[in-house]
């Protein structure tokens, strides 16, 4: 399984539009680590968004595509600051752990 | 009778300074708010006074600061400061407390704005979101700040002009209500730049010479090499290092950049085309000189106002041009700082023909011939003619004042 993030927007928008996207290979990982990866993303997968405070009406805030490569099959999920899911934010934090 | 001399104004200043005398409270407010109204449009700061000489209640605007500990979920922060309670030990929690109270200071005493809504709001802050969270941003009720990953960016919270930033996205909101993409977004970005940088600059007591233009100059470690996350004064100079690569925002009309407006595409590019108004914002500043939020603050202030959630960059720059006429005078200094700015970026007011430009037209014009079958002297020629121009724009001048006044009347 390979998982993509992308990060966009935020103070720094300029600066994200330019960085490259963060790609983890489950292949190169570590079977425990594997594992919880797979486990965050069925998560993530299956949980829907949450409500935003103040829908639309977030600025700055910023957002992120995760795209999940398994067995041929492509799953894309974008969410934001604002409407992640826990499931969400918790694979996000996973990811951003390992930048 | 004496008469205002602000074209918005009806009720004549001496008859709203004997209101403020009235017995009912409900007359003394409505008549102080009329005065500070005209006189901050004047520019005149002096008349507060008379806010405690009638008795009206100060602004709001109380803070809150919450801990989010790291989590994302802000309903599960922590109260970590109240409005009327102790510093903190927590430097960031205190510094979001500063900056929340310099932005609001800001906006009532500069421009009478009582918080983001002009109707008290709190201002709520929340710190130490996520996990070295690289961002800070207005959700559409309160601020949220990260701390930084240490590596390229530090604590968002050290950053006056990102806090007042932030919280301009809520004037704003509350005012034209510019949508977040393409050019009225990239507006929306700068109006928040202007104000954010213009915070700064009033709690240092800075000129626009002396200021940085600089739009959170505080937030990189000390390791990158980059000035700031973007120049007003420089739209495209803030950084050029090989993580970020170079700074892409553009100071020009002919360097815009069409993005899709998607999350990739930064809405249309939203932080990106904000470098157009924002270093005409800059010139307007230079070129009037002294303090930038007194007549220009003003000026985009008022157009801001008057703007609506689809204003582009062409309407927002001729309202400026107007606002800065009936502000400050039919071609004061004030409104031909403007005019320059604008033009200076690559957008020229609609309907206003400089002097500069119609020089030009006729120097590339035949020859005049002259009294007695000779020749004129071209420069002679091109003096009279733009003296003759002159003239022109100056009756034409009067006559559109003249004619604004019977309208309003």
């Amino acid at each position: 399984m390979k998982v993509t993030l992308a990060q966009h927007g935020g103070q720094a928008a300029a600066i994200n539009l330019r960085l490259p996207p963060q790609v983890v290979d489950t292949t190169t990982l570590r079977a425990d680590e594997a594992g919880a990866l797979a486990r965050l993303v069925a998560d993530a997968t299956s949980a829907p968004q949450a409500a935003a405070a103040a829908p639309g009406k977030a600025r700055d805030a910023m957002s992120y595509t995760i795209t999940i490569e398994d067995g041929g099959r492509q799953t894309v999920l974008s969410q934001s600051d604002t409407t992640m899911s826990e499931a969400f934010a918790r694979l996000l934090a996973w990811l951003q752990r390992r930048r | 009778m004496n008469h205002c001399r602000c074209l918005n104004c009806i009720t004549p200043p001496h008859l709203l300074e004997k209101l403020l005398e009235s017995s009912d409270s409900r007359v003394r407010e409505a008549a102080l708010k009329t005065l500070l109204a005209t006189a901050r449009l004047r520019g005149e700061r002096s008349v507060r006074g008379f806010m405690a000489a009638a008795g009206v209640a100060p602004s709001n605007g109380r803070r809150t600061v919450f801990d989010c500990a790291n989590g994302t979920f802000l309903p599960f922060a922590d109260v970590a400061r109240t409005e009327d309670g102790p510093a903190s030990s927590d430097a960031s929690v205190n510094n979001a407390f500063d900056g929340l109270g310099a932005t609001r200071d800001f906006y009532r005493e500069v421009l009478d704005r009582n918080s983001i809504d002009d109707r008290g709001m709190r201002l709520d802050g929340y710190v130490h979101r996520g996990f070295q969270y690289n961002n800070a941003f207005w959700d559409g009720r309160e601020m949220v700040f990260g701390d930084g990953d240490g590596v390229i960016f530090t604590d968002f919270t050290k950053s006056l002009d990102v806090i007042a930033h932030e919280l301009t996205h809520g004037v704003t909101e509350f005012t034209a209500g510019l949508e977040y993409h393409n050019q009225p977004g990239a507006l929306n970005e700068s109006m928040s730049d202007v104000f954010g940088s213009l915070v700064k600059q009033w709690s240092l007591n800075q000129t626009a010479e002396e200021a940085d233009w600089l739009i959170g100059a505080e937030v990189f470690t000390p390791g990158i090499d980059a000035d700031a996350l973007r120049s007003m004064k420089a739209p495209g100079k803030a950084y050029d290092n090989p993580t970020f690569g170079k700074d892409p925002q553009p100071d020009h009309m002919n360097k815009y950049v069409n993005l899709p407006d998607t999350d990739e595409g930064d809405n249309g590019g939203v932080h990106i085309n904000s470098g157009i108004p924002n270093k005409a914002f800059y010139l307007t500043a230079i070129g009037v000189g002294g303090y930038a939020w007194e007549a220009p603050g003003h000026i985009w202030y008022e157009a801001l106002r008057a703007s609506n959630i689809s204003t582009e960059f062409q309407e927002f720059a001729d309202t400026t041009y107007a606002k800065a006429g009936i502000l400050y005078g039919t071609d004061s200094r004030e409104q031909q700082a403007v005019l320059a700015a604008w033009r200076e970026v690559g957008i020229r007011i609609s309907g206003v023909r400089t002097i500069a430009a119609a020089a030009t037209r006729w120097r590339h014009a035949p020859a005049t011939a002259a009294r007695n079958g000779r020749a004129e002297d071209s420069a002679a020629a091109l003096t009279r003619q733009i003296e003759s121009l002159s003239a022109q724009i100056s009756v034409l001048t009067k006559d559109m004042a003249g004619l604004k006044g019977k309208a309003r009347h």
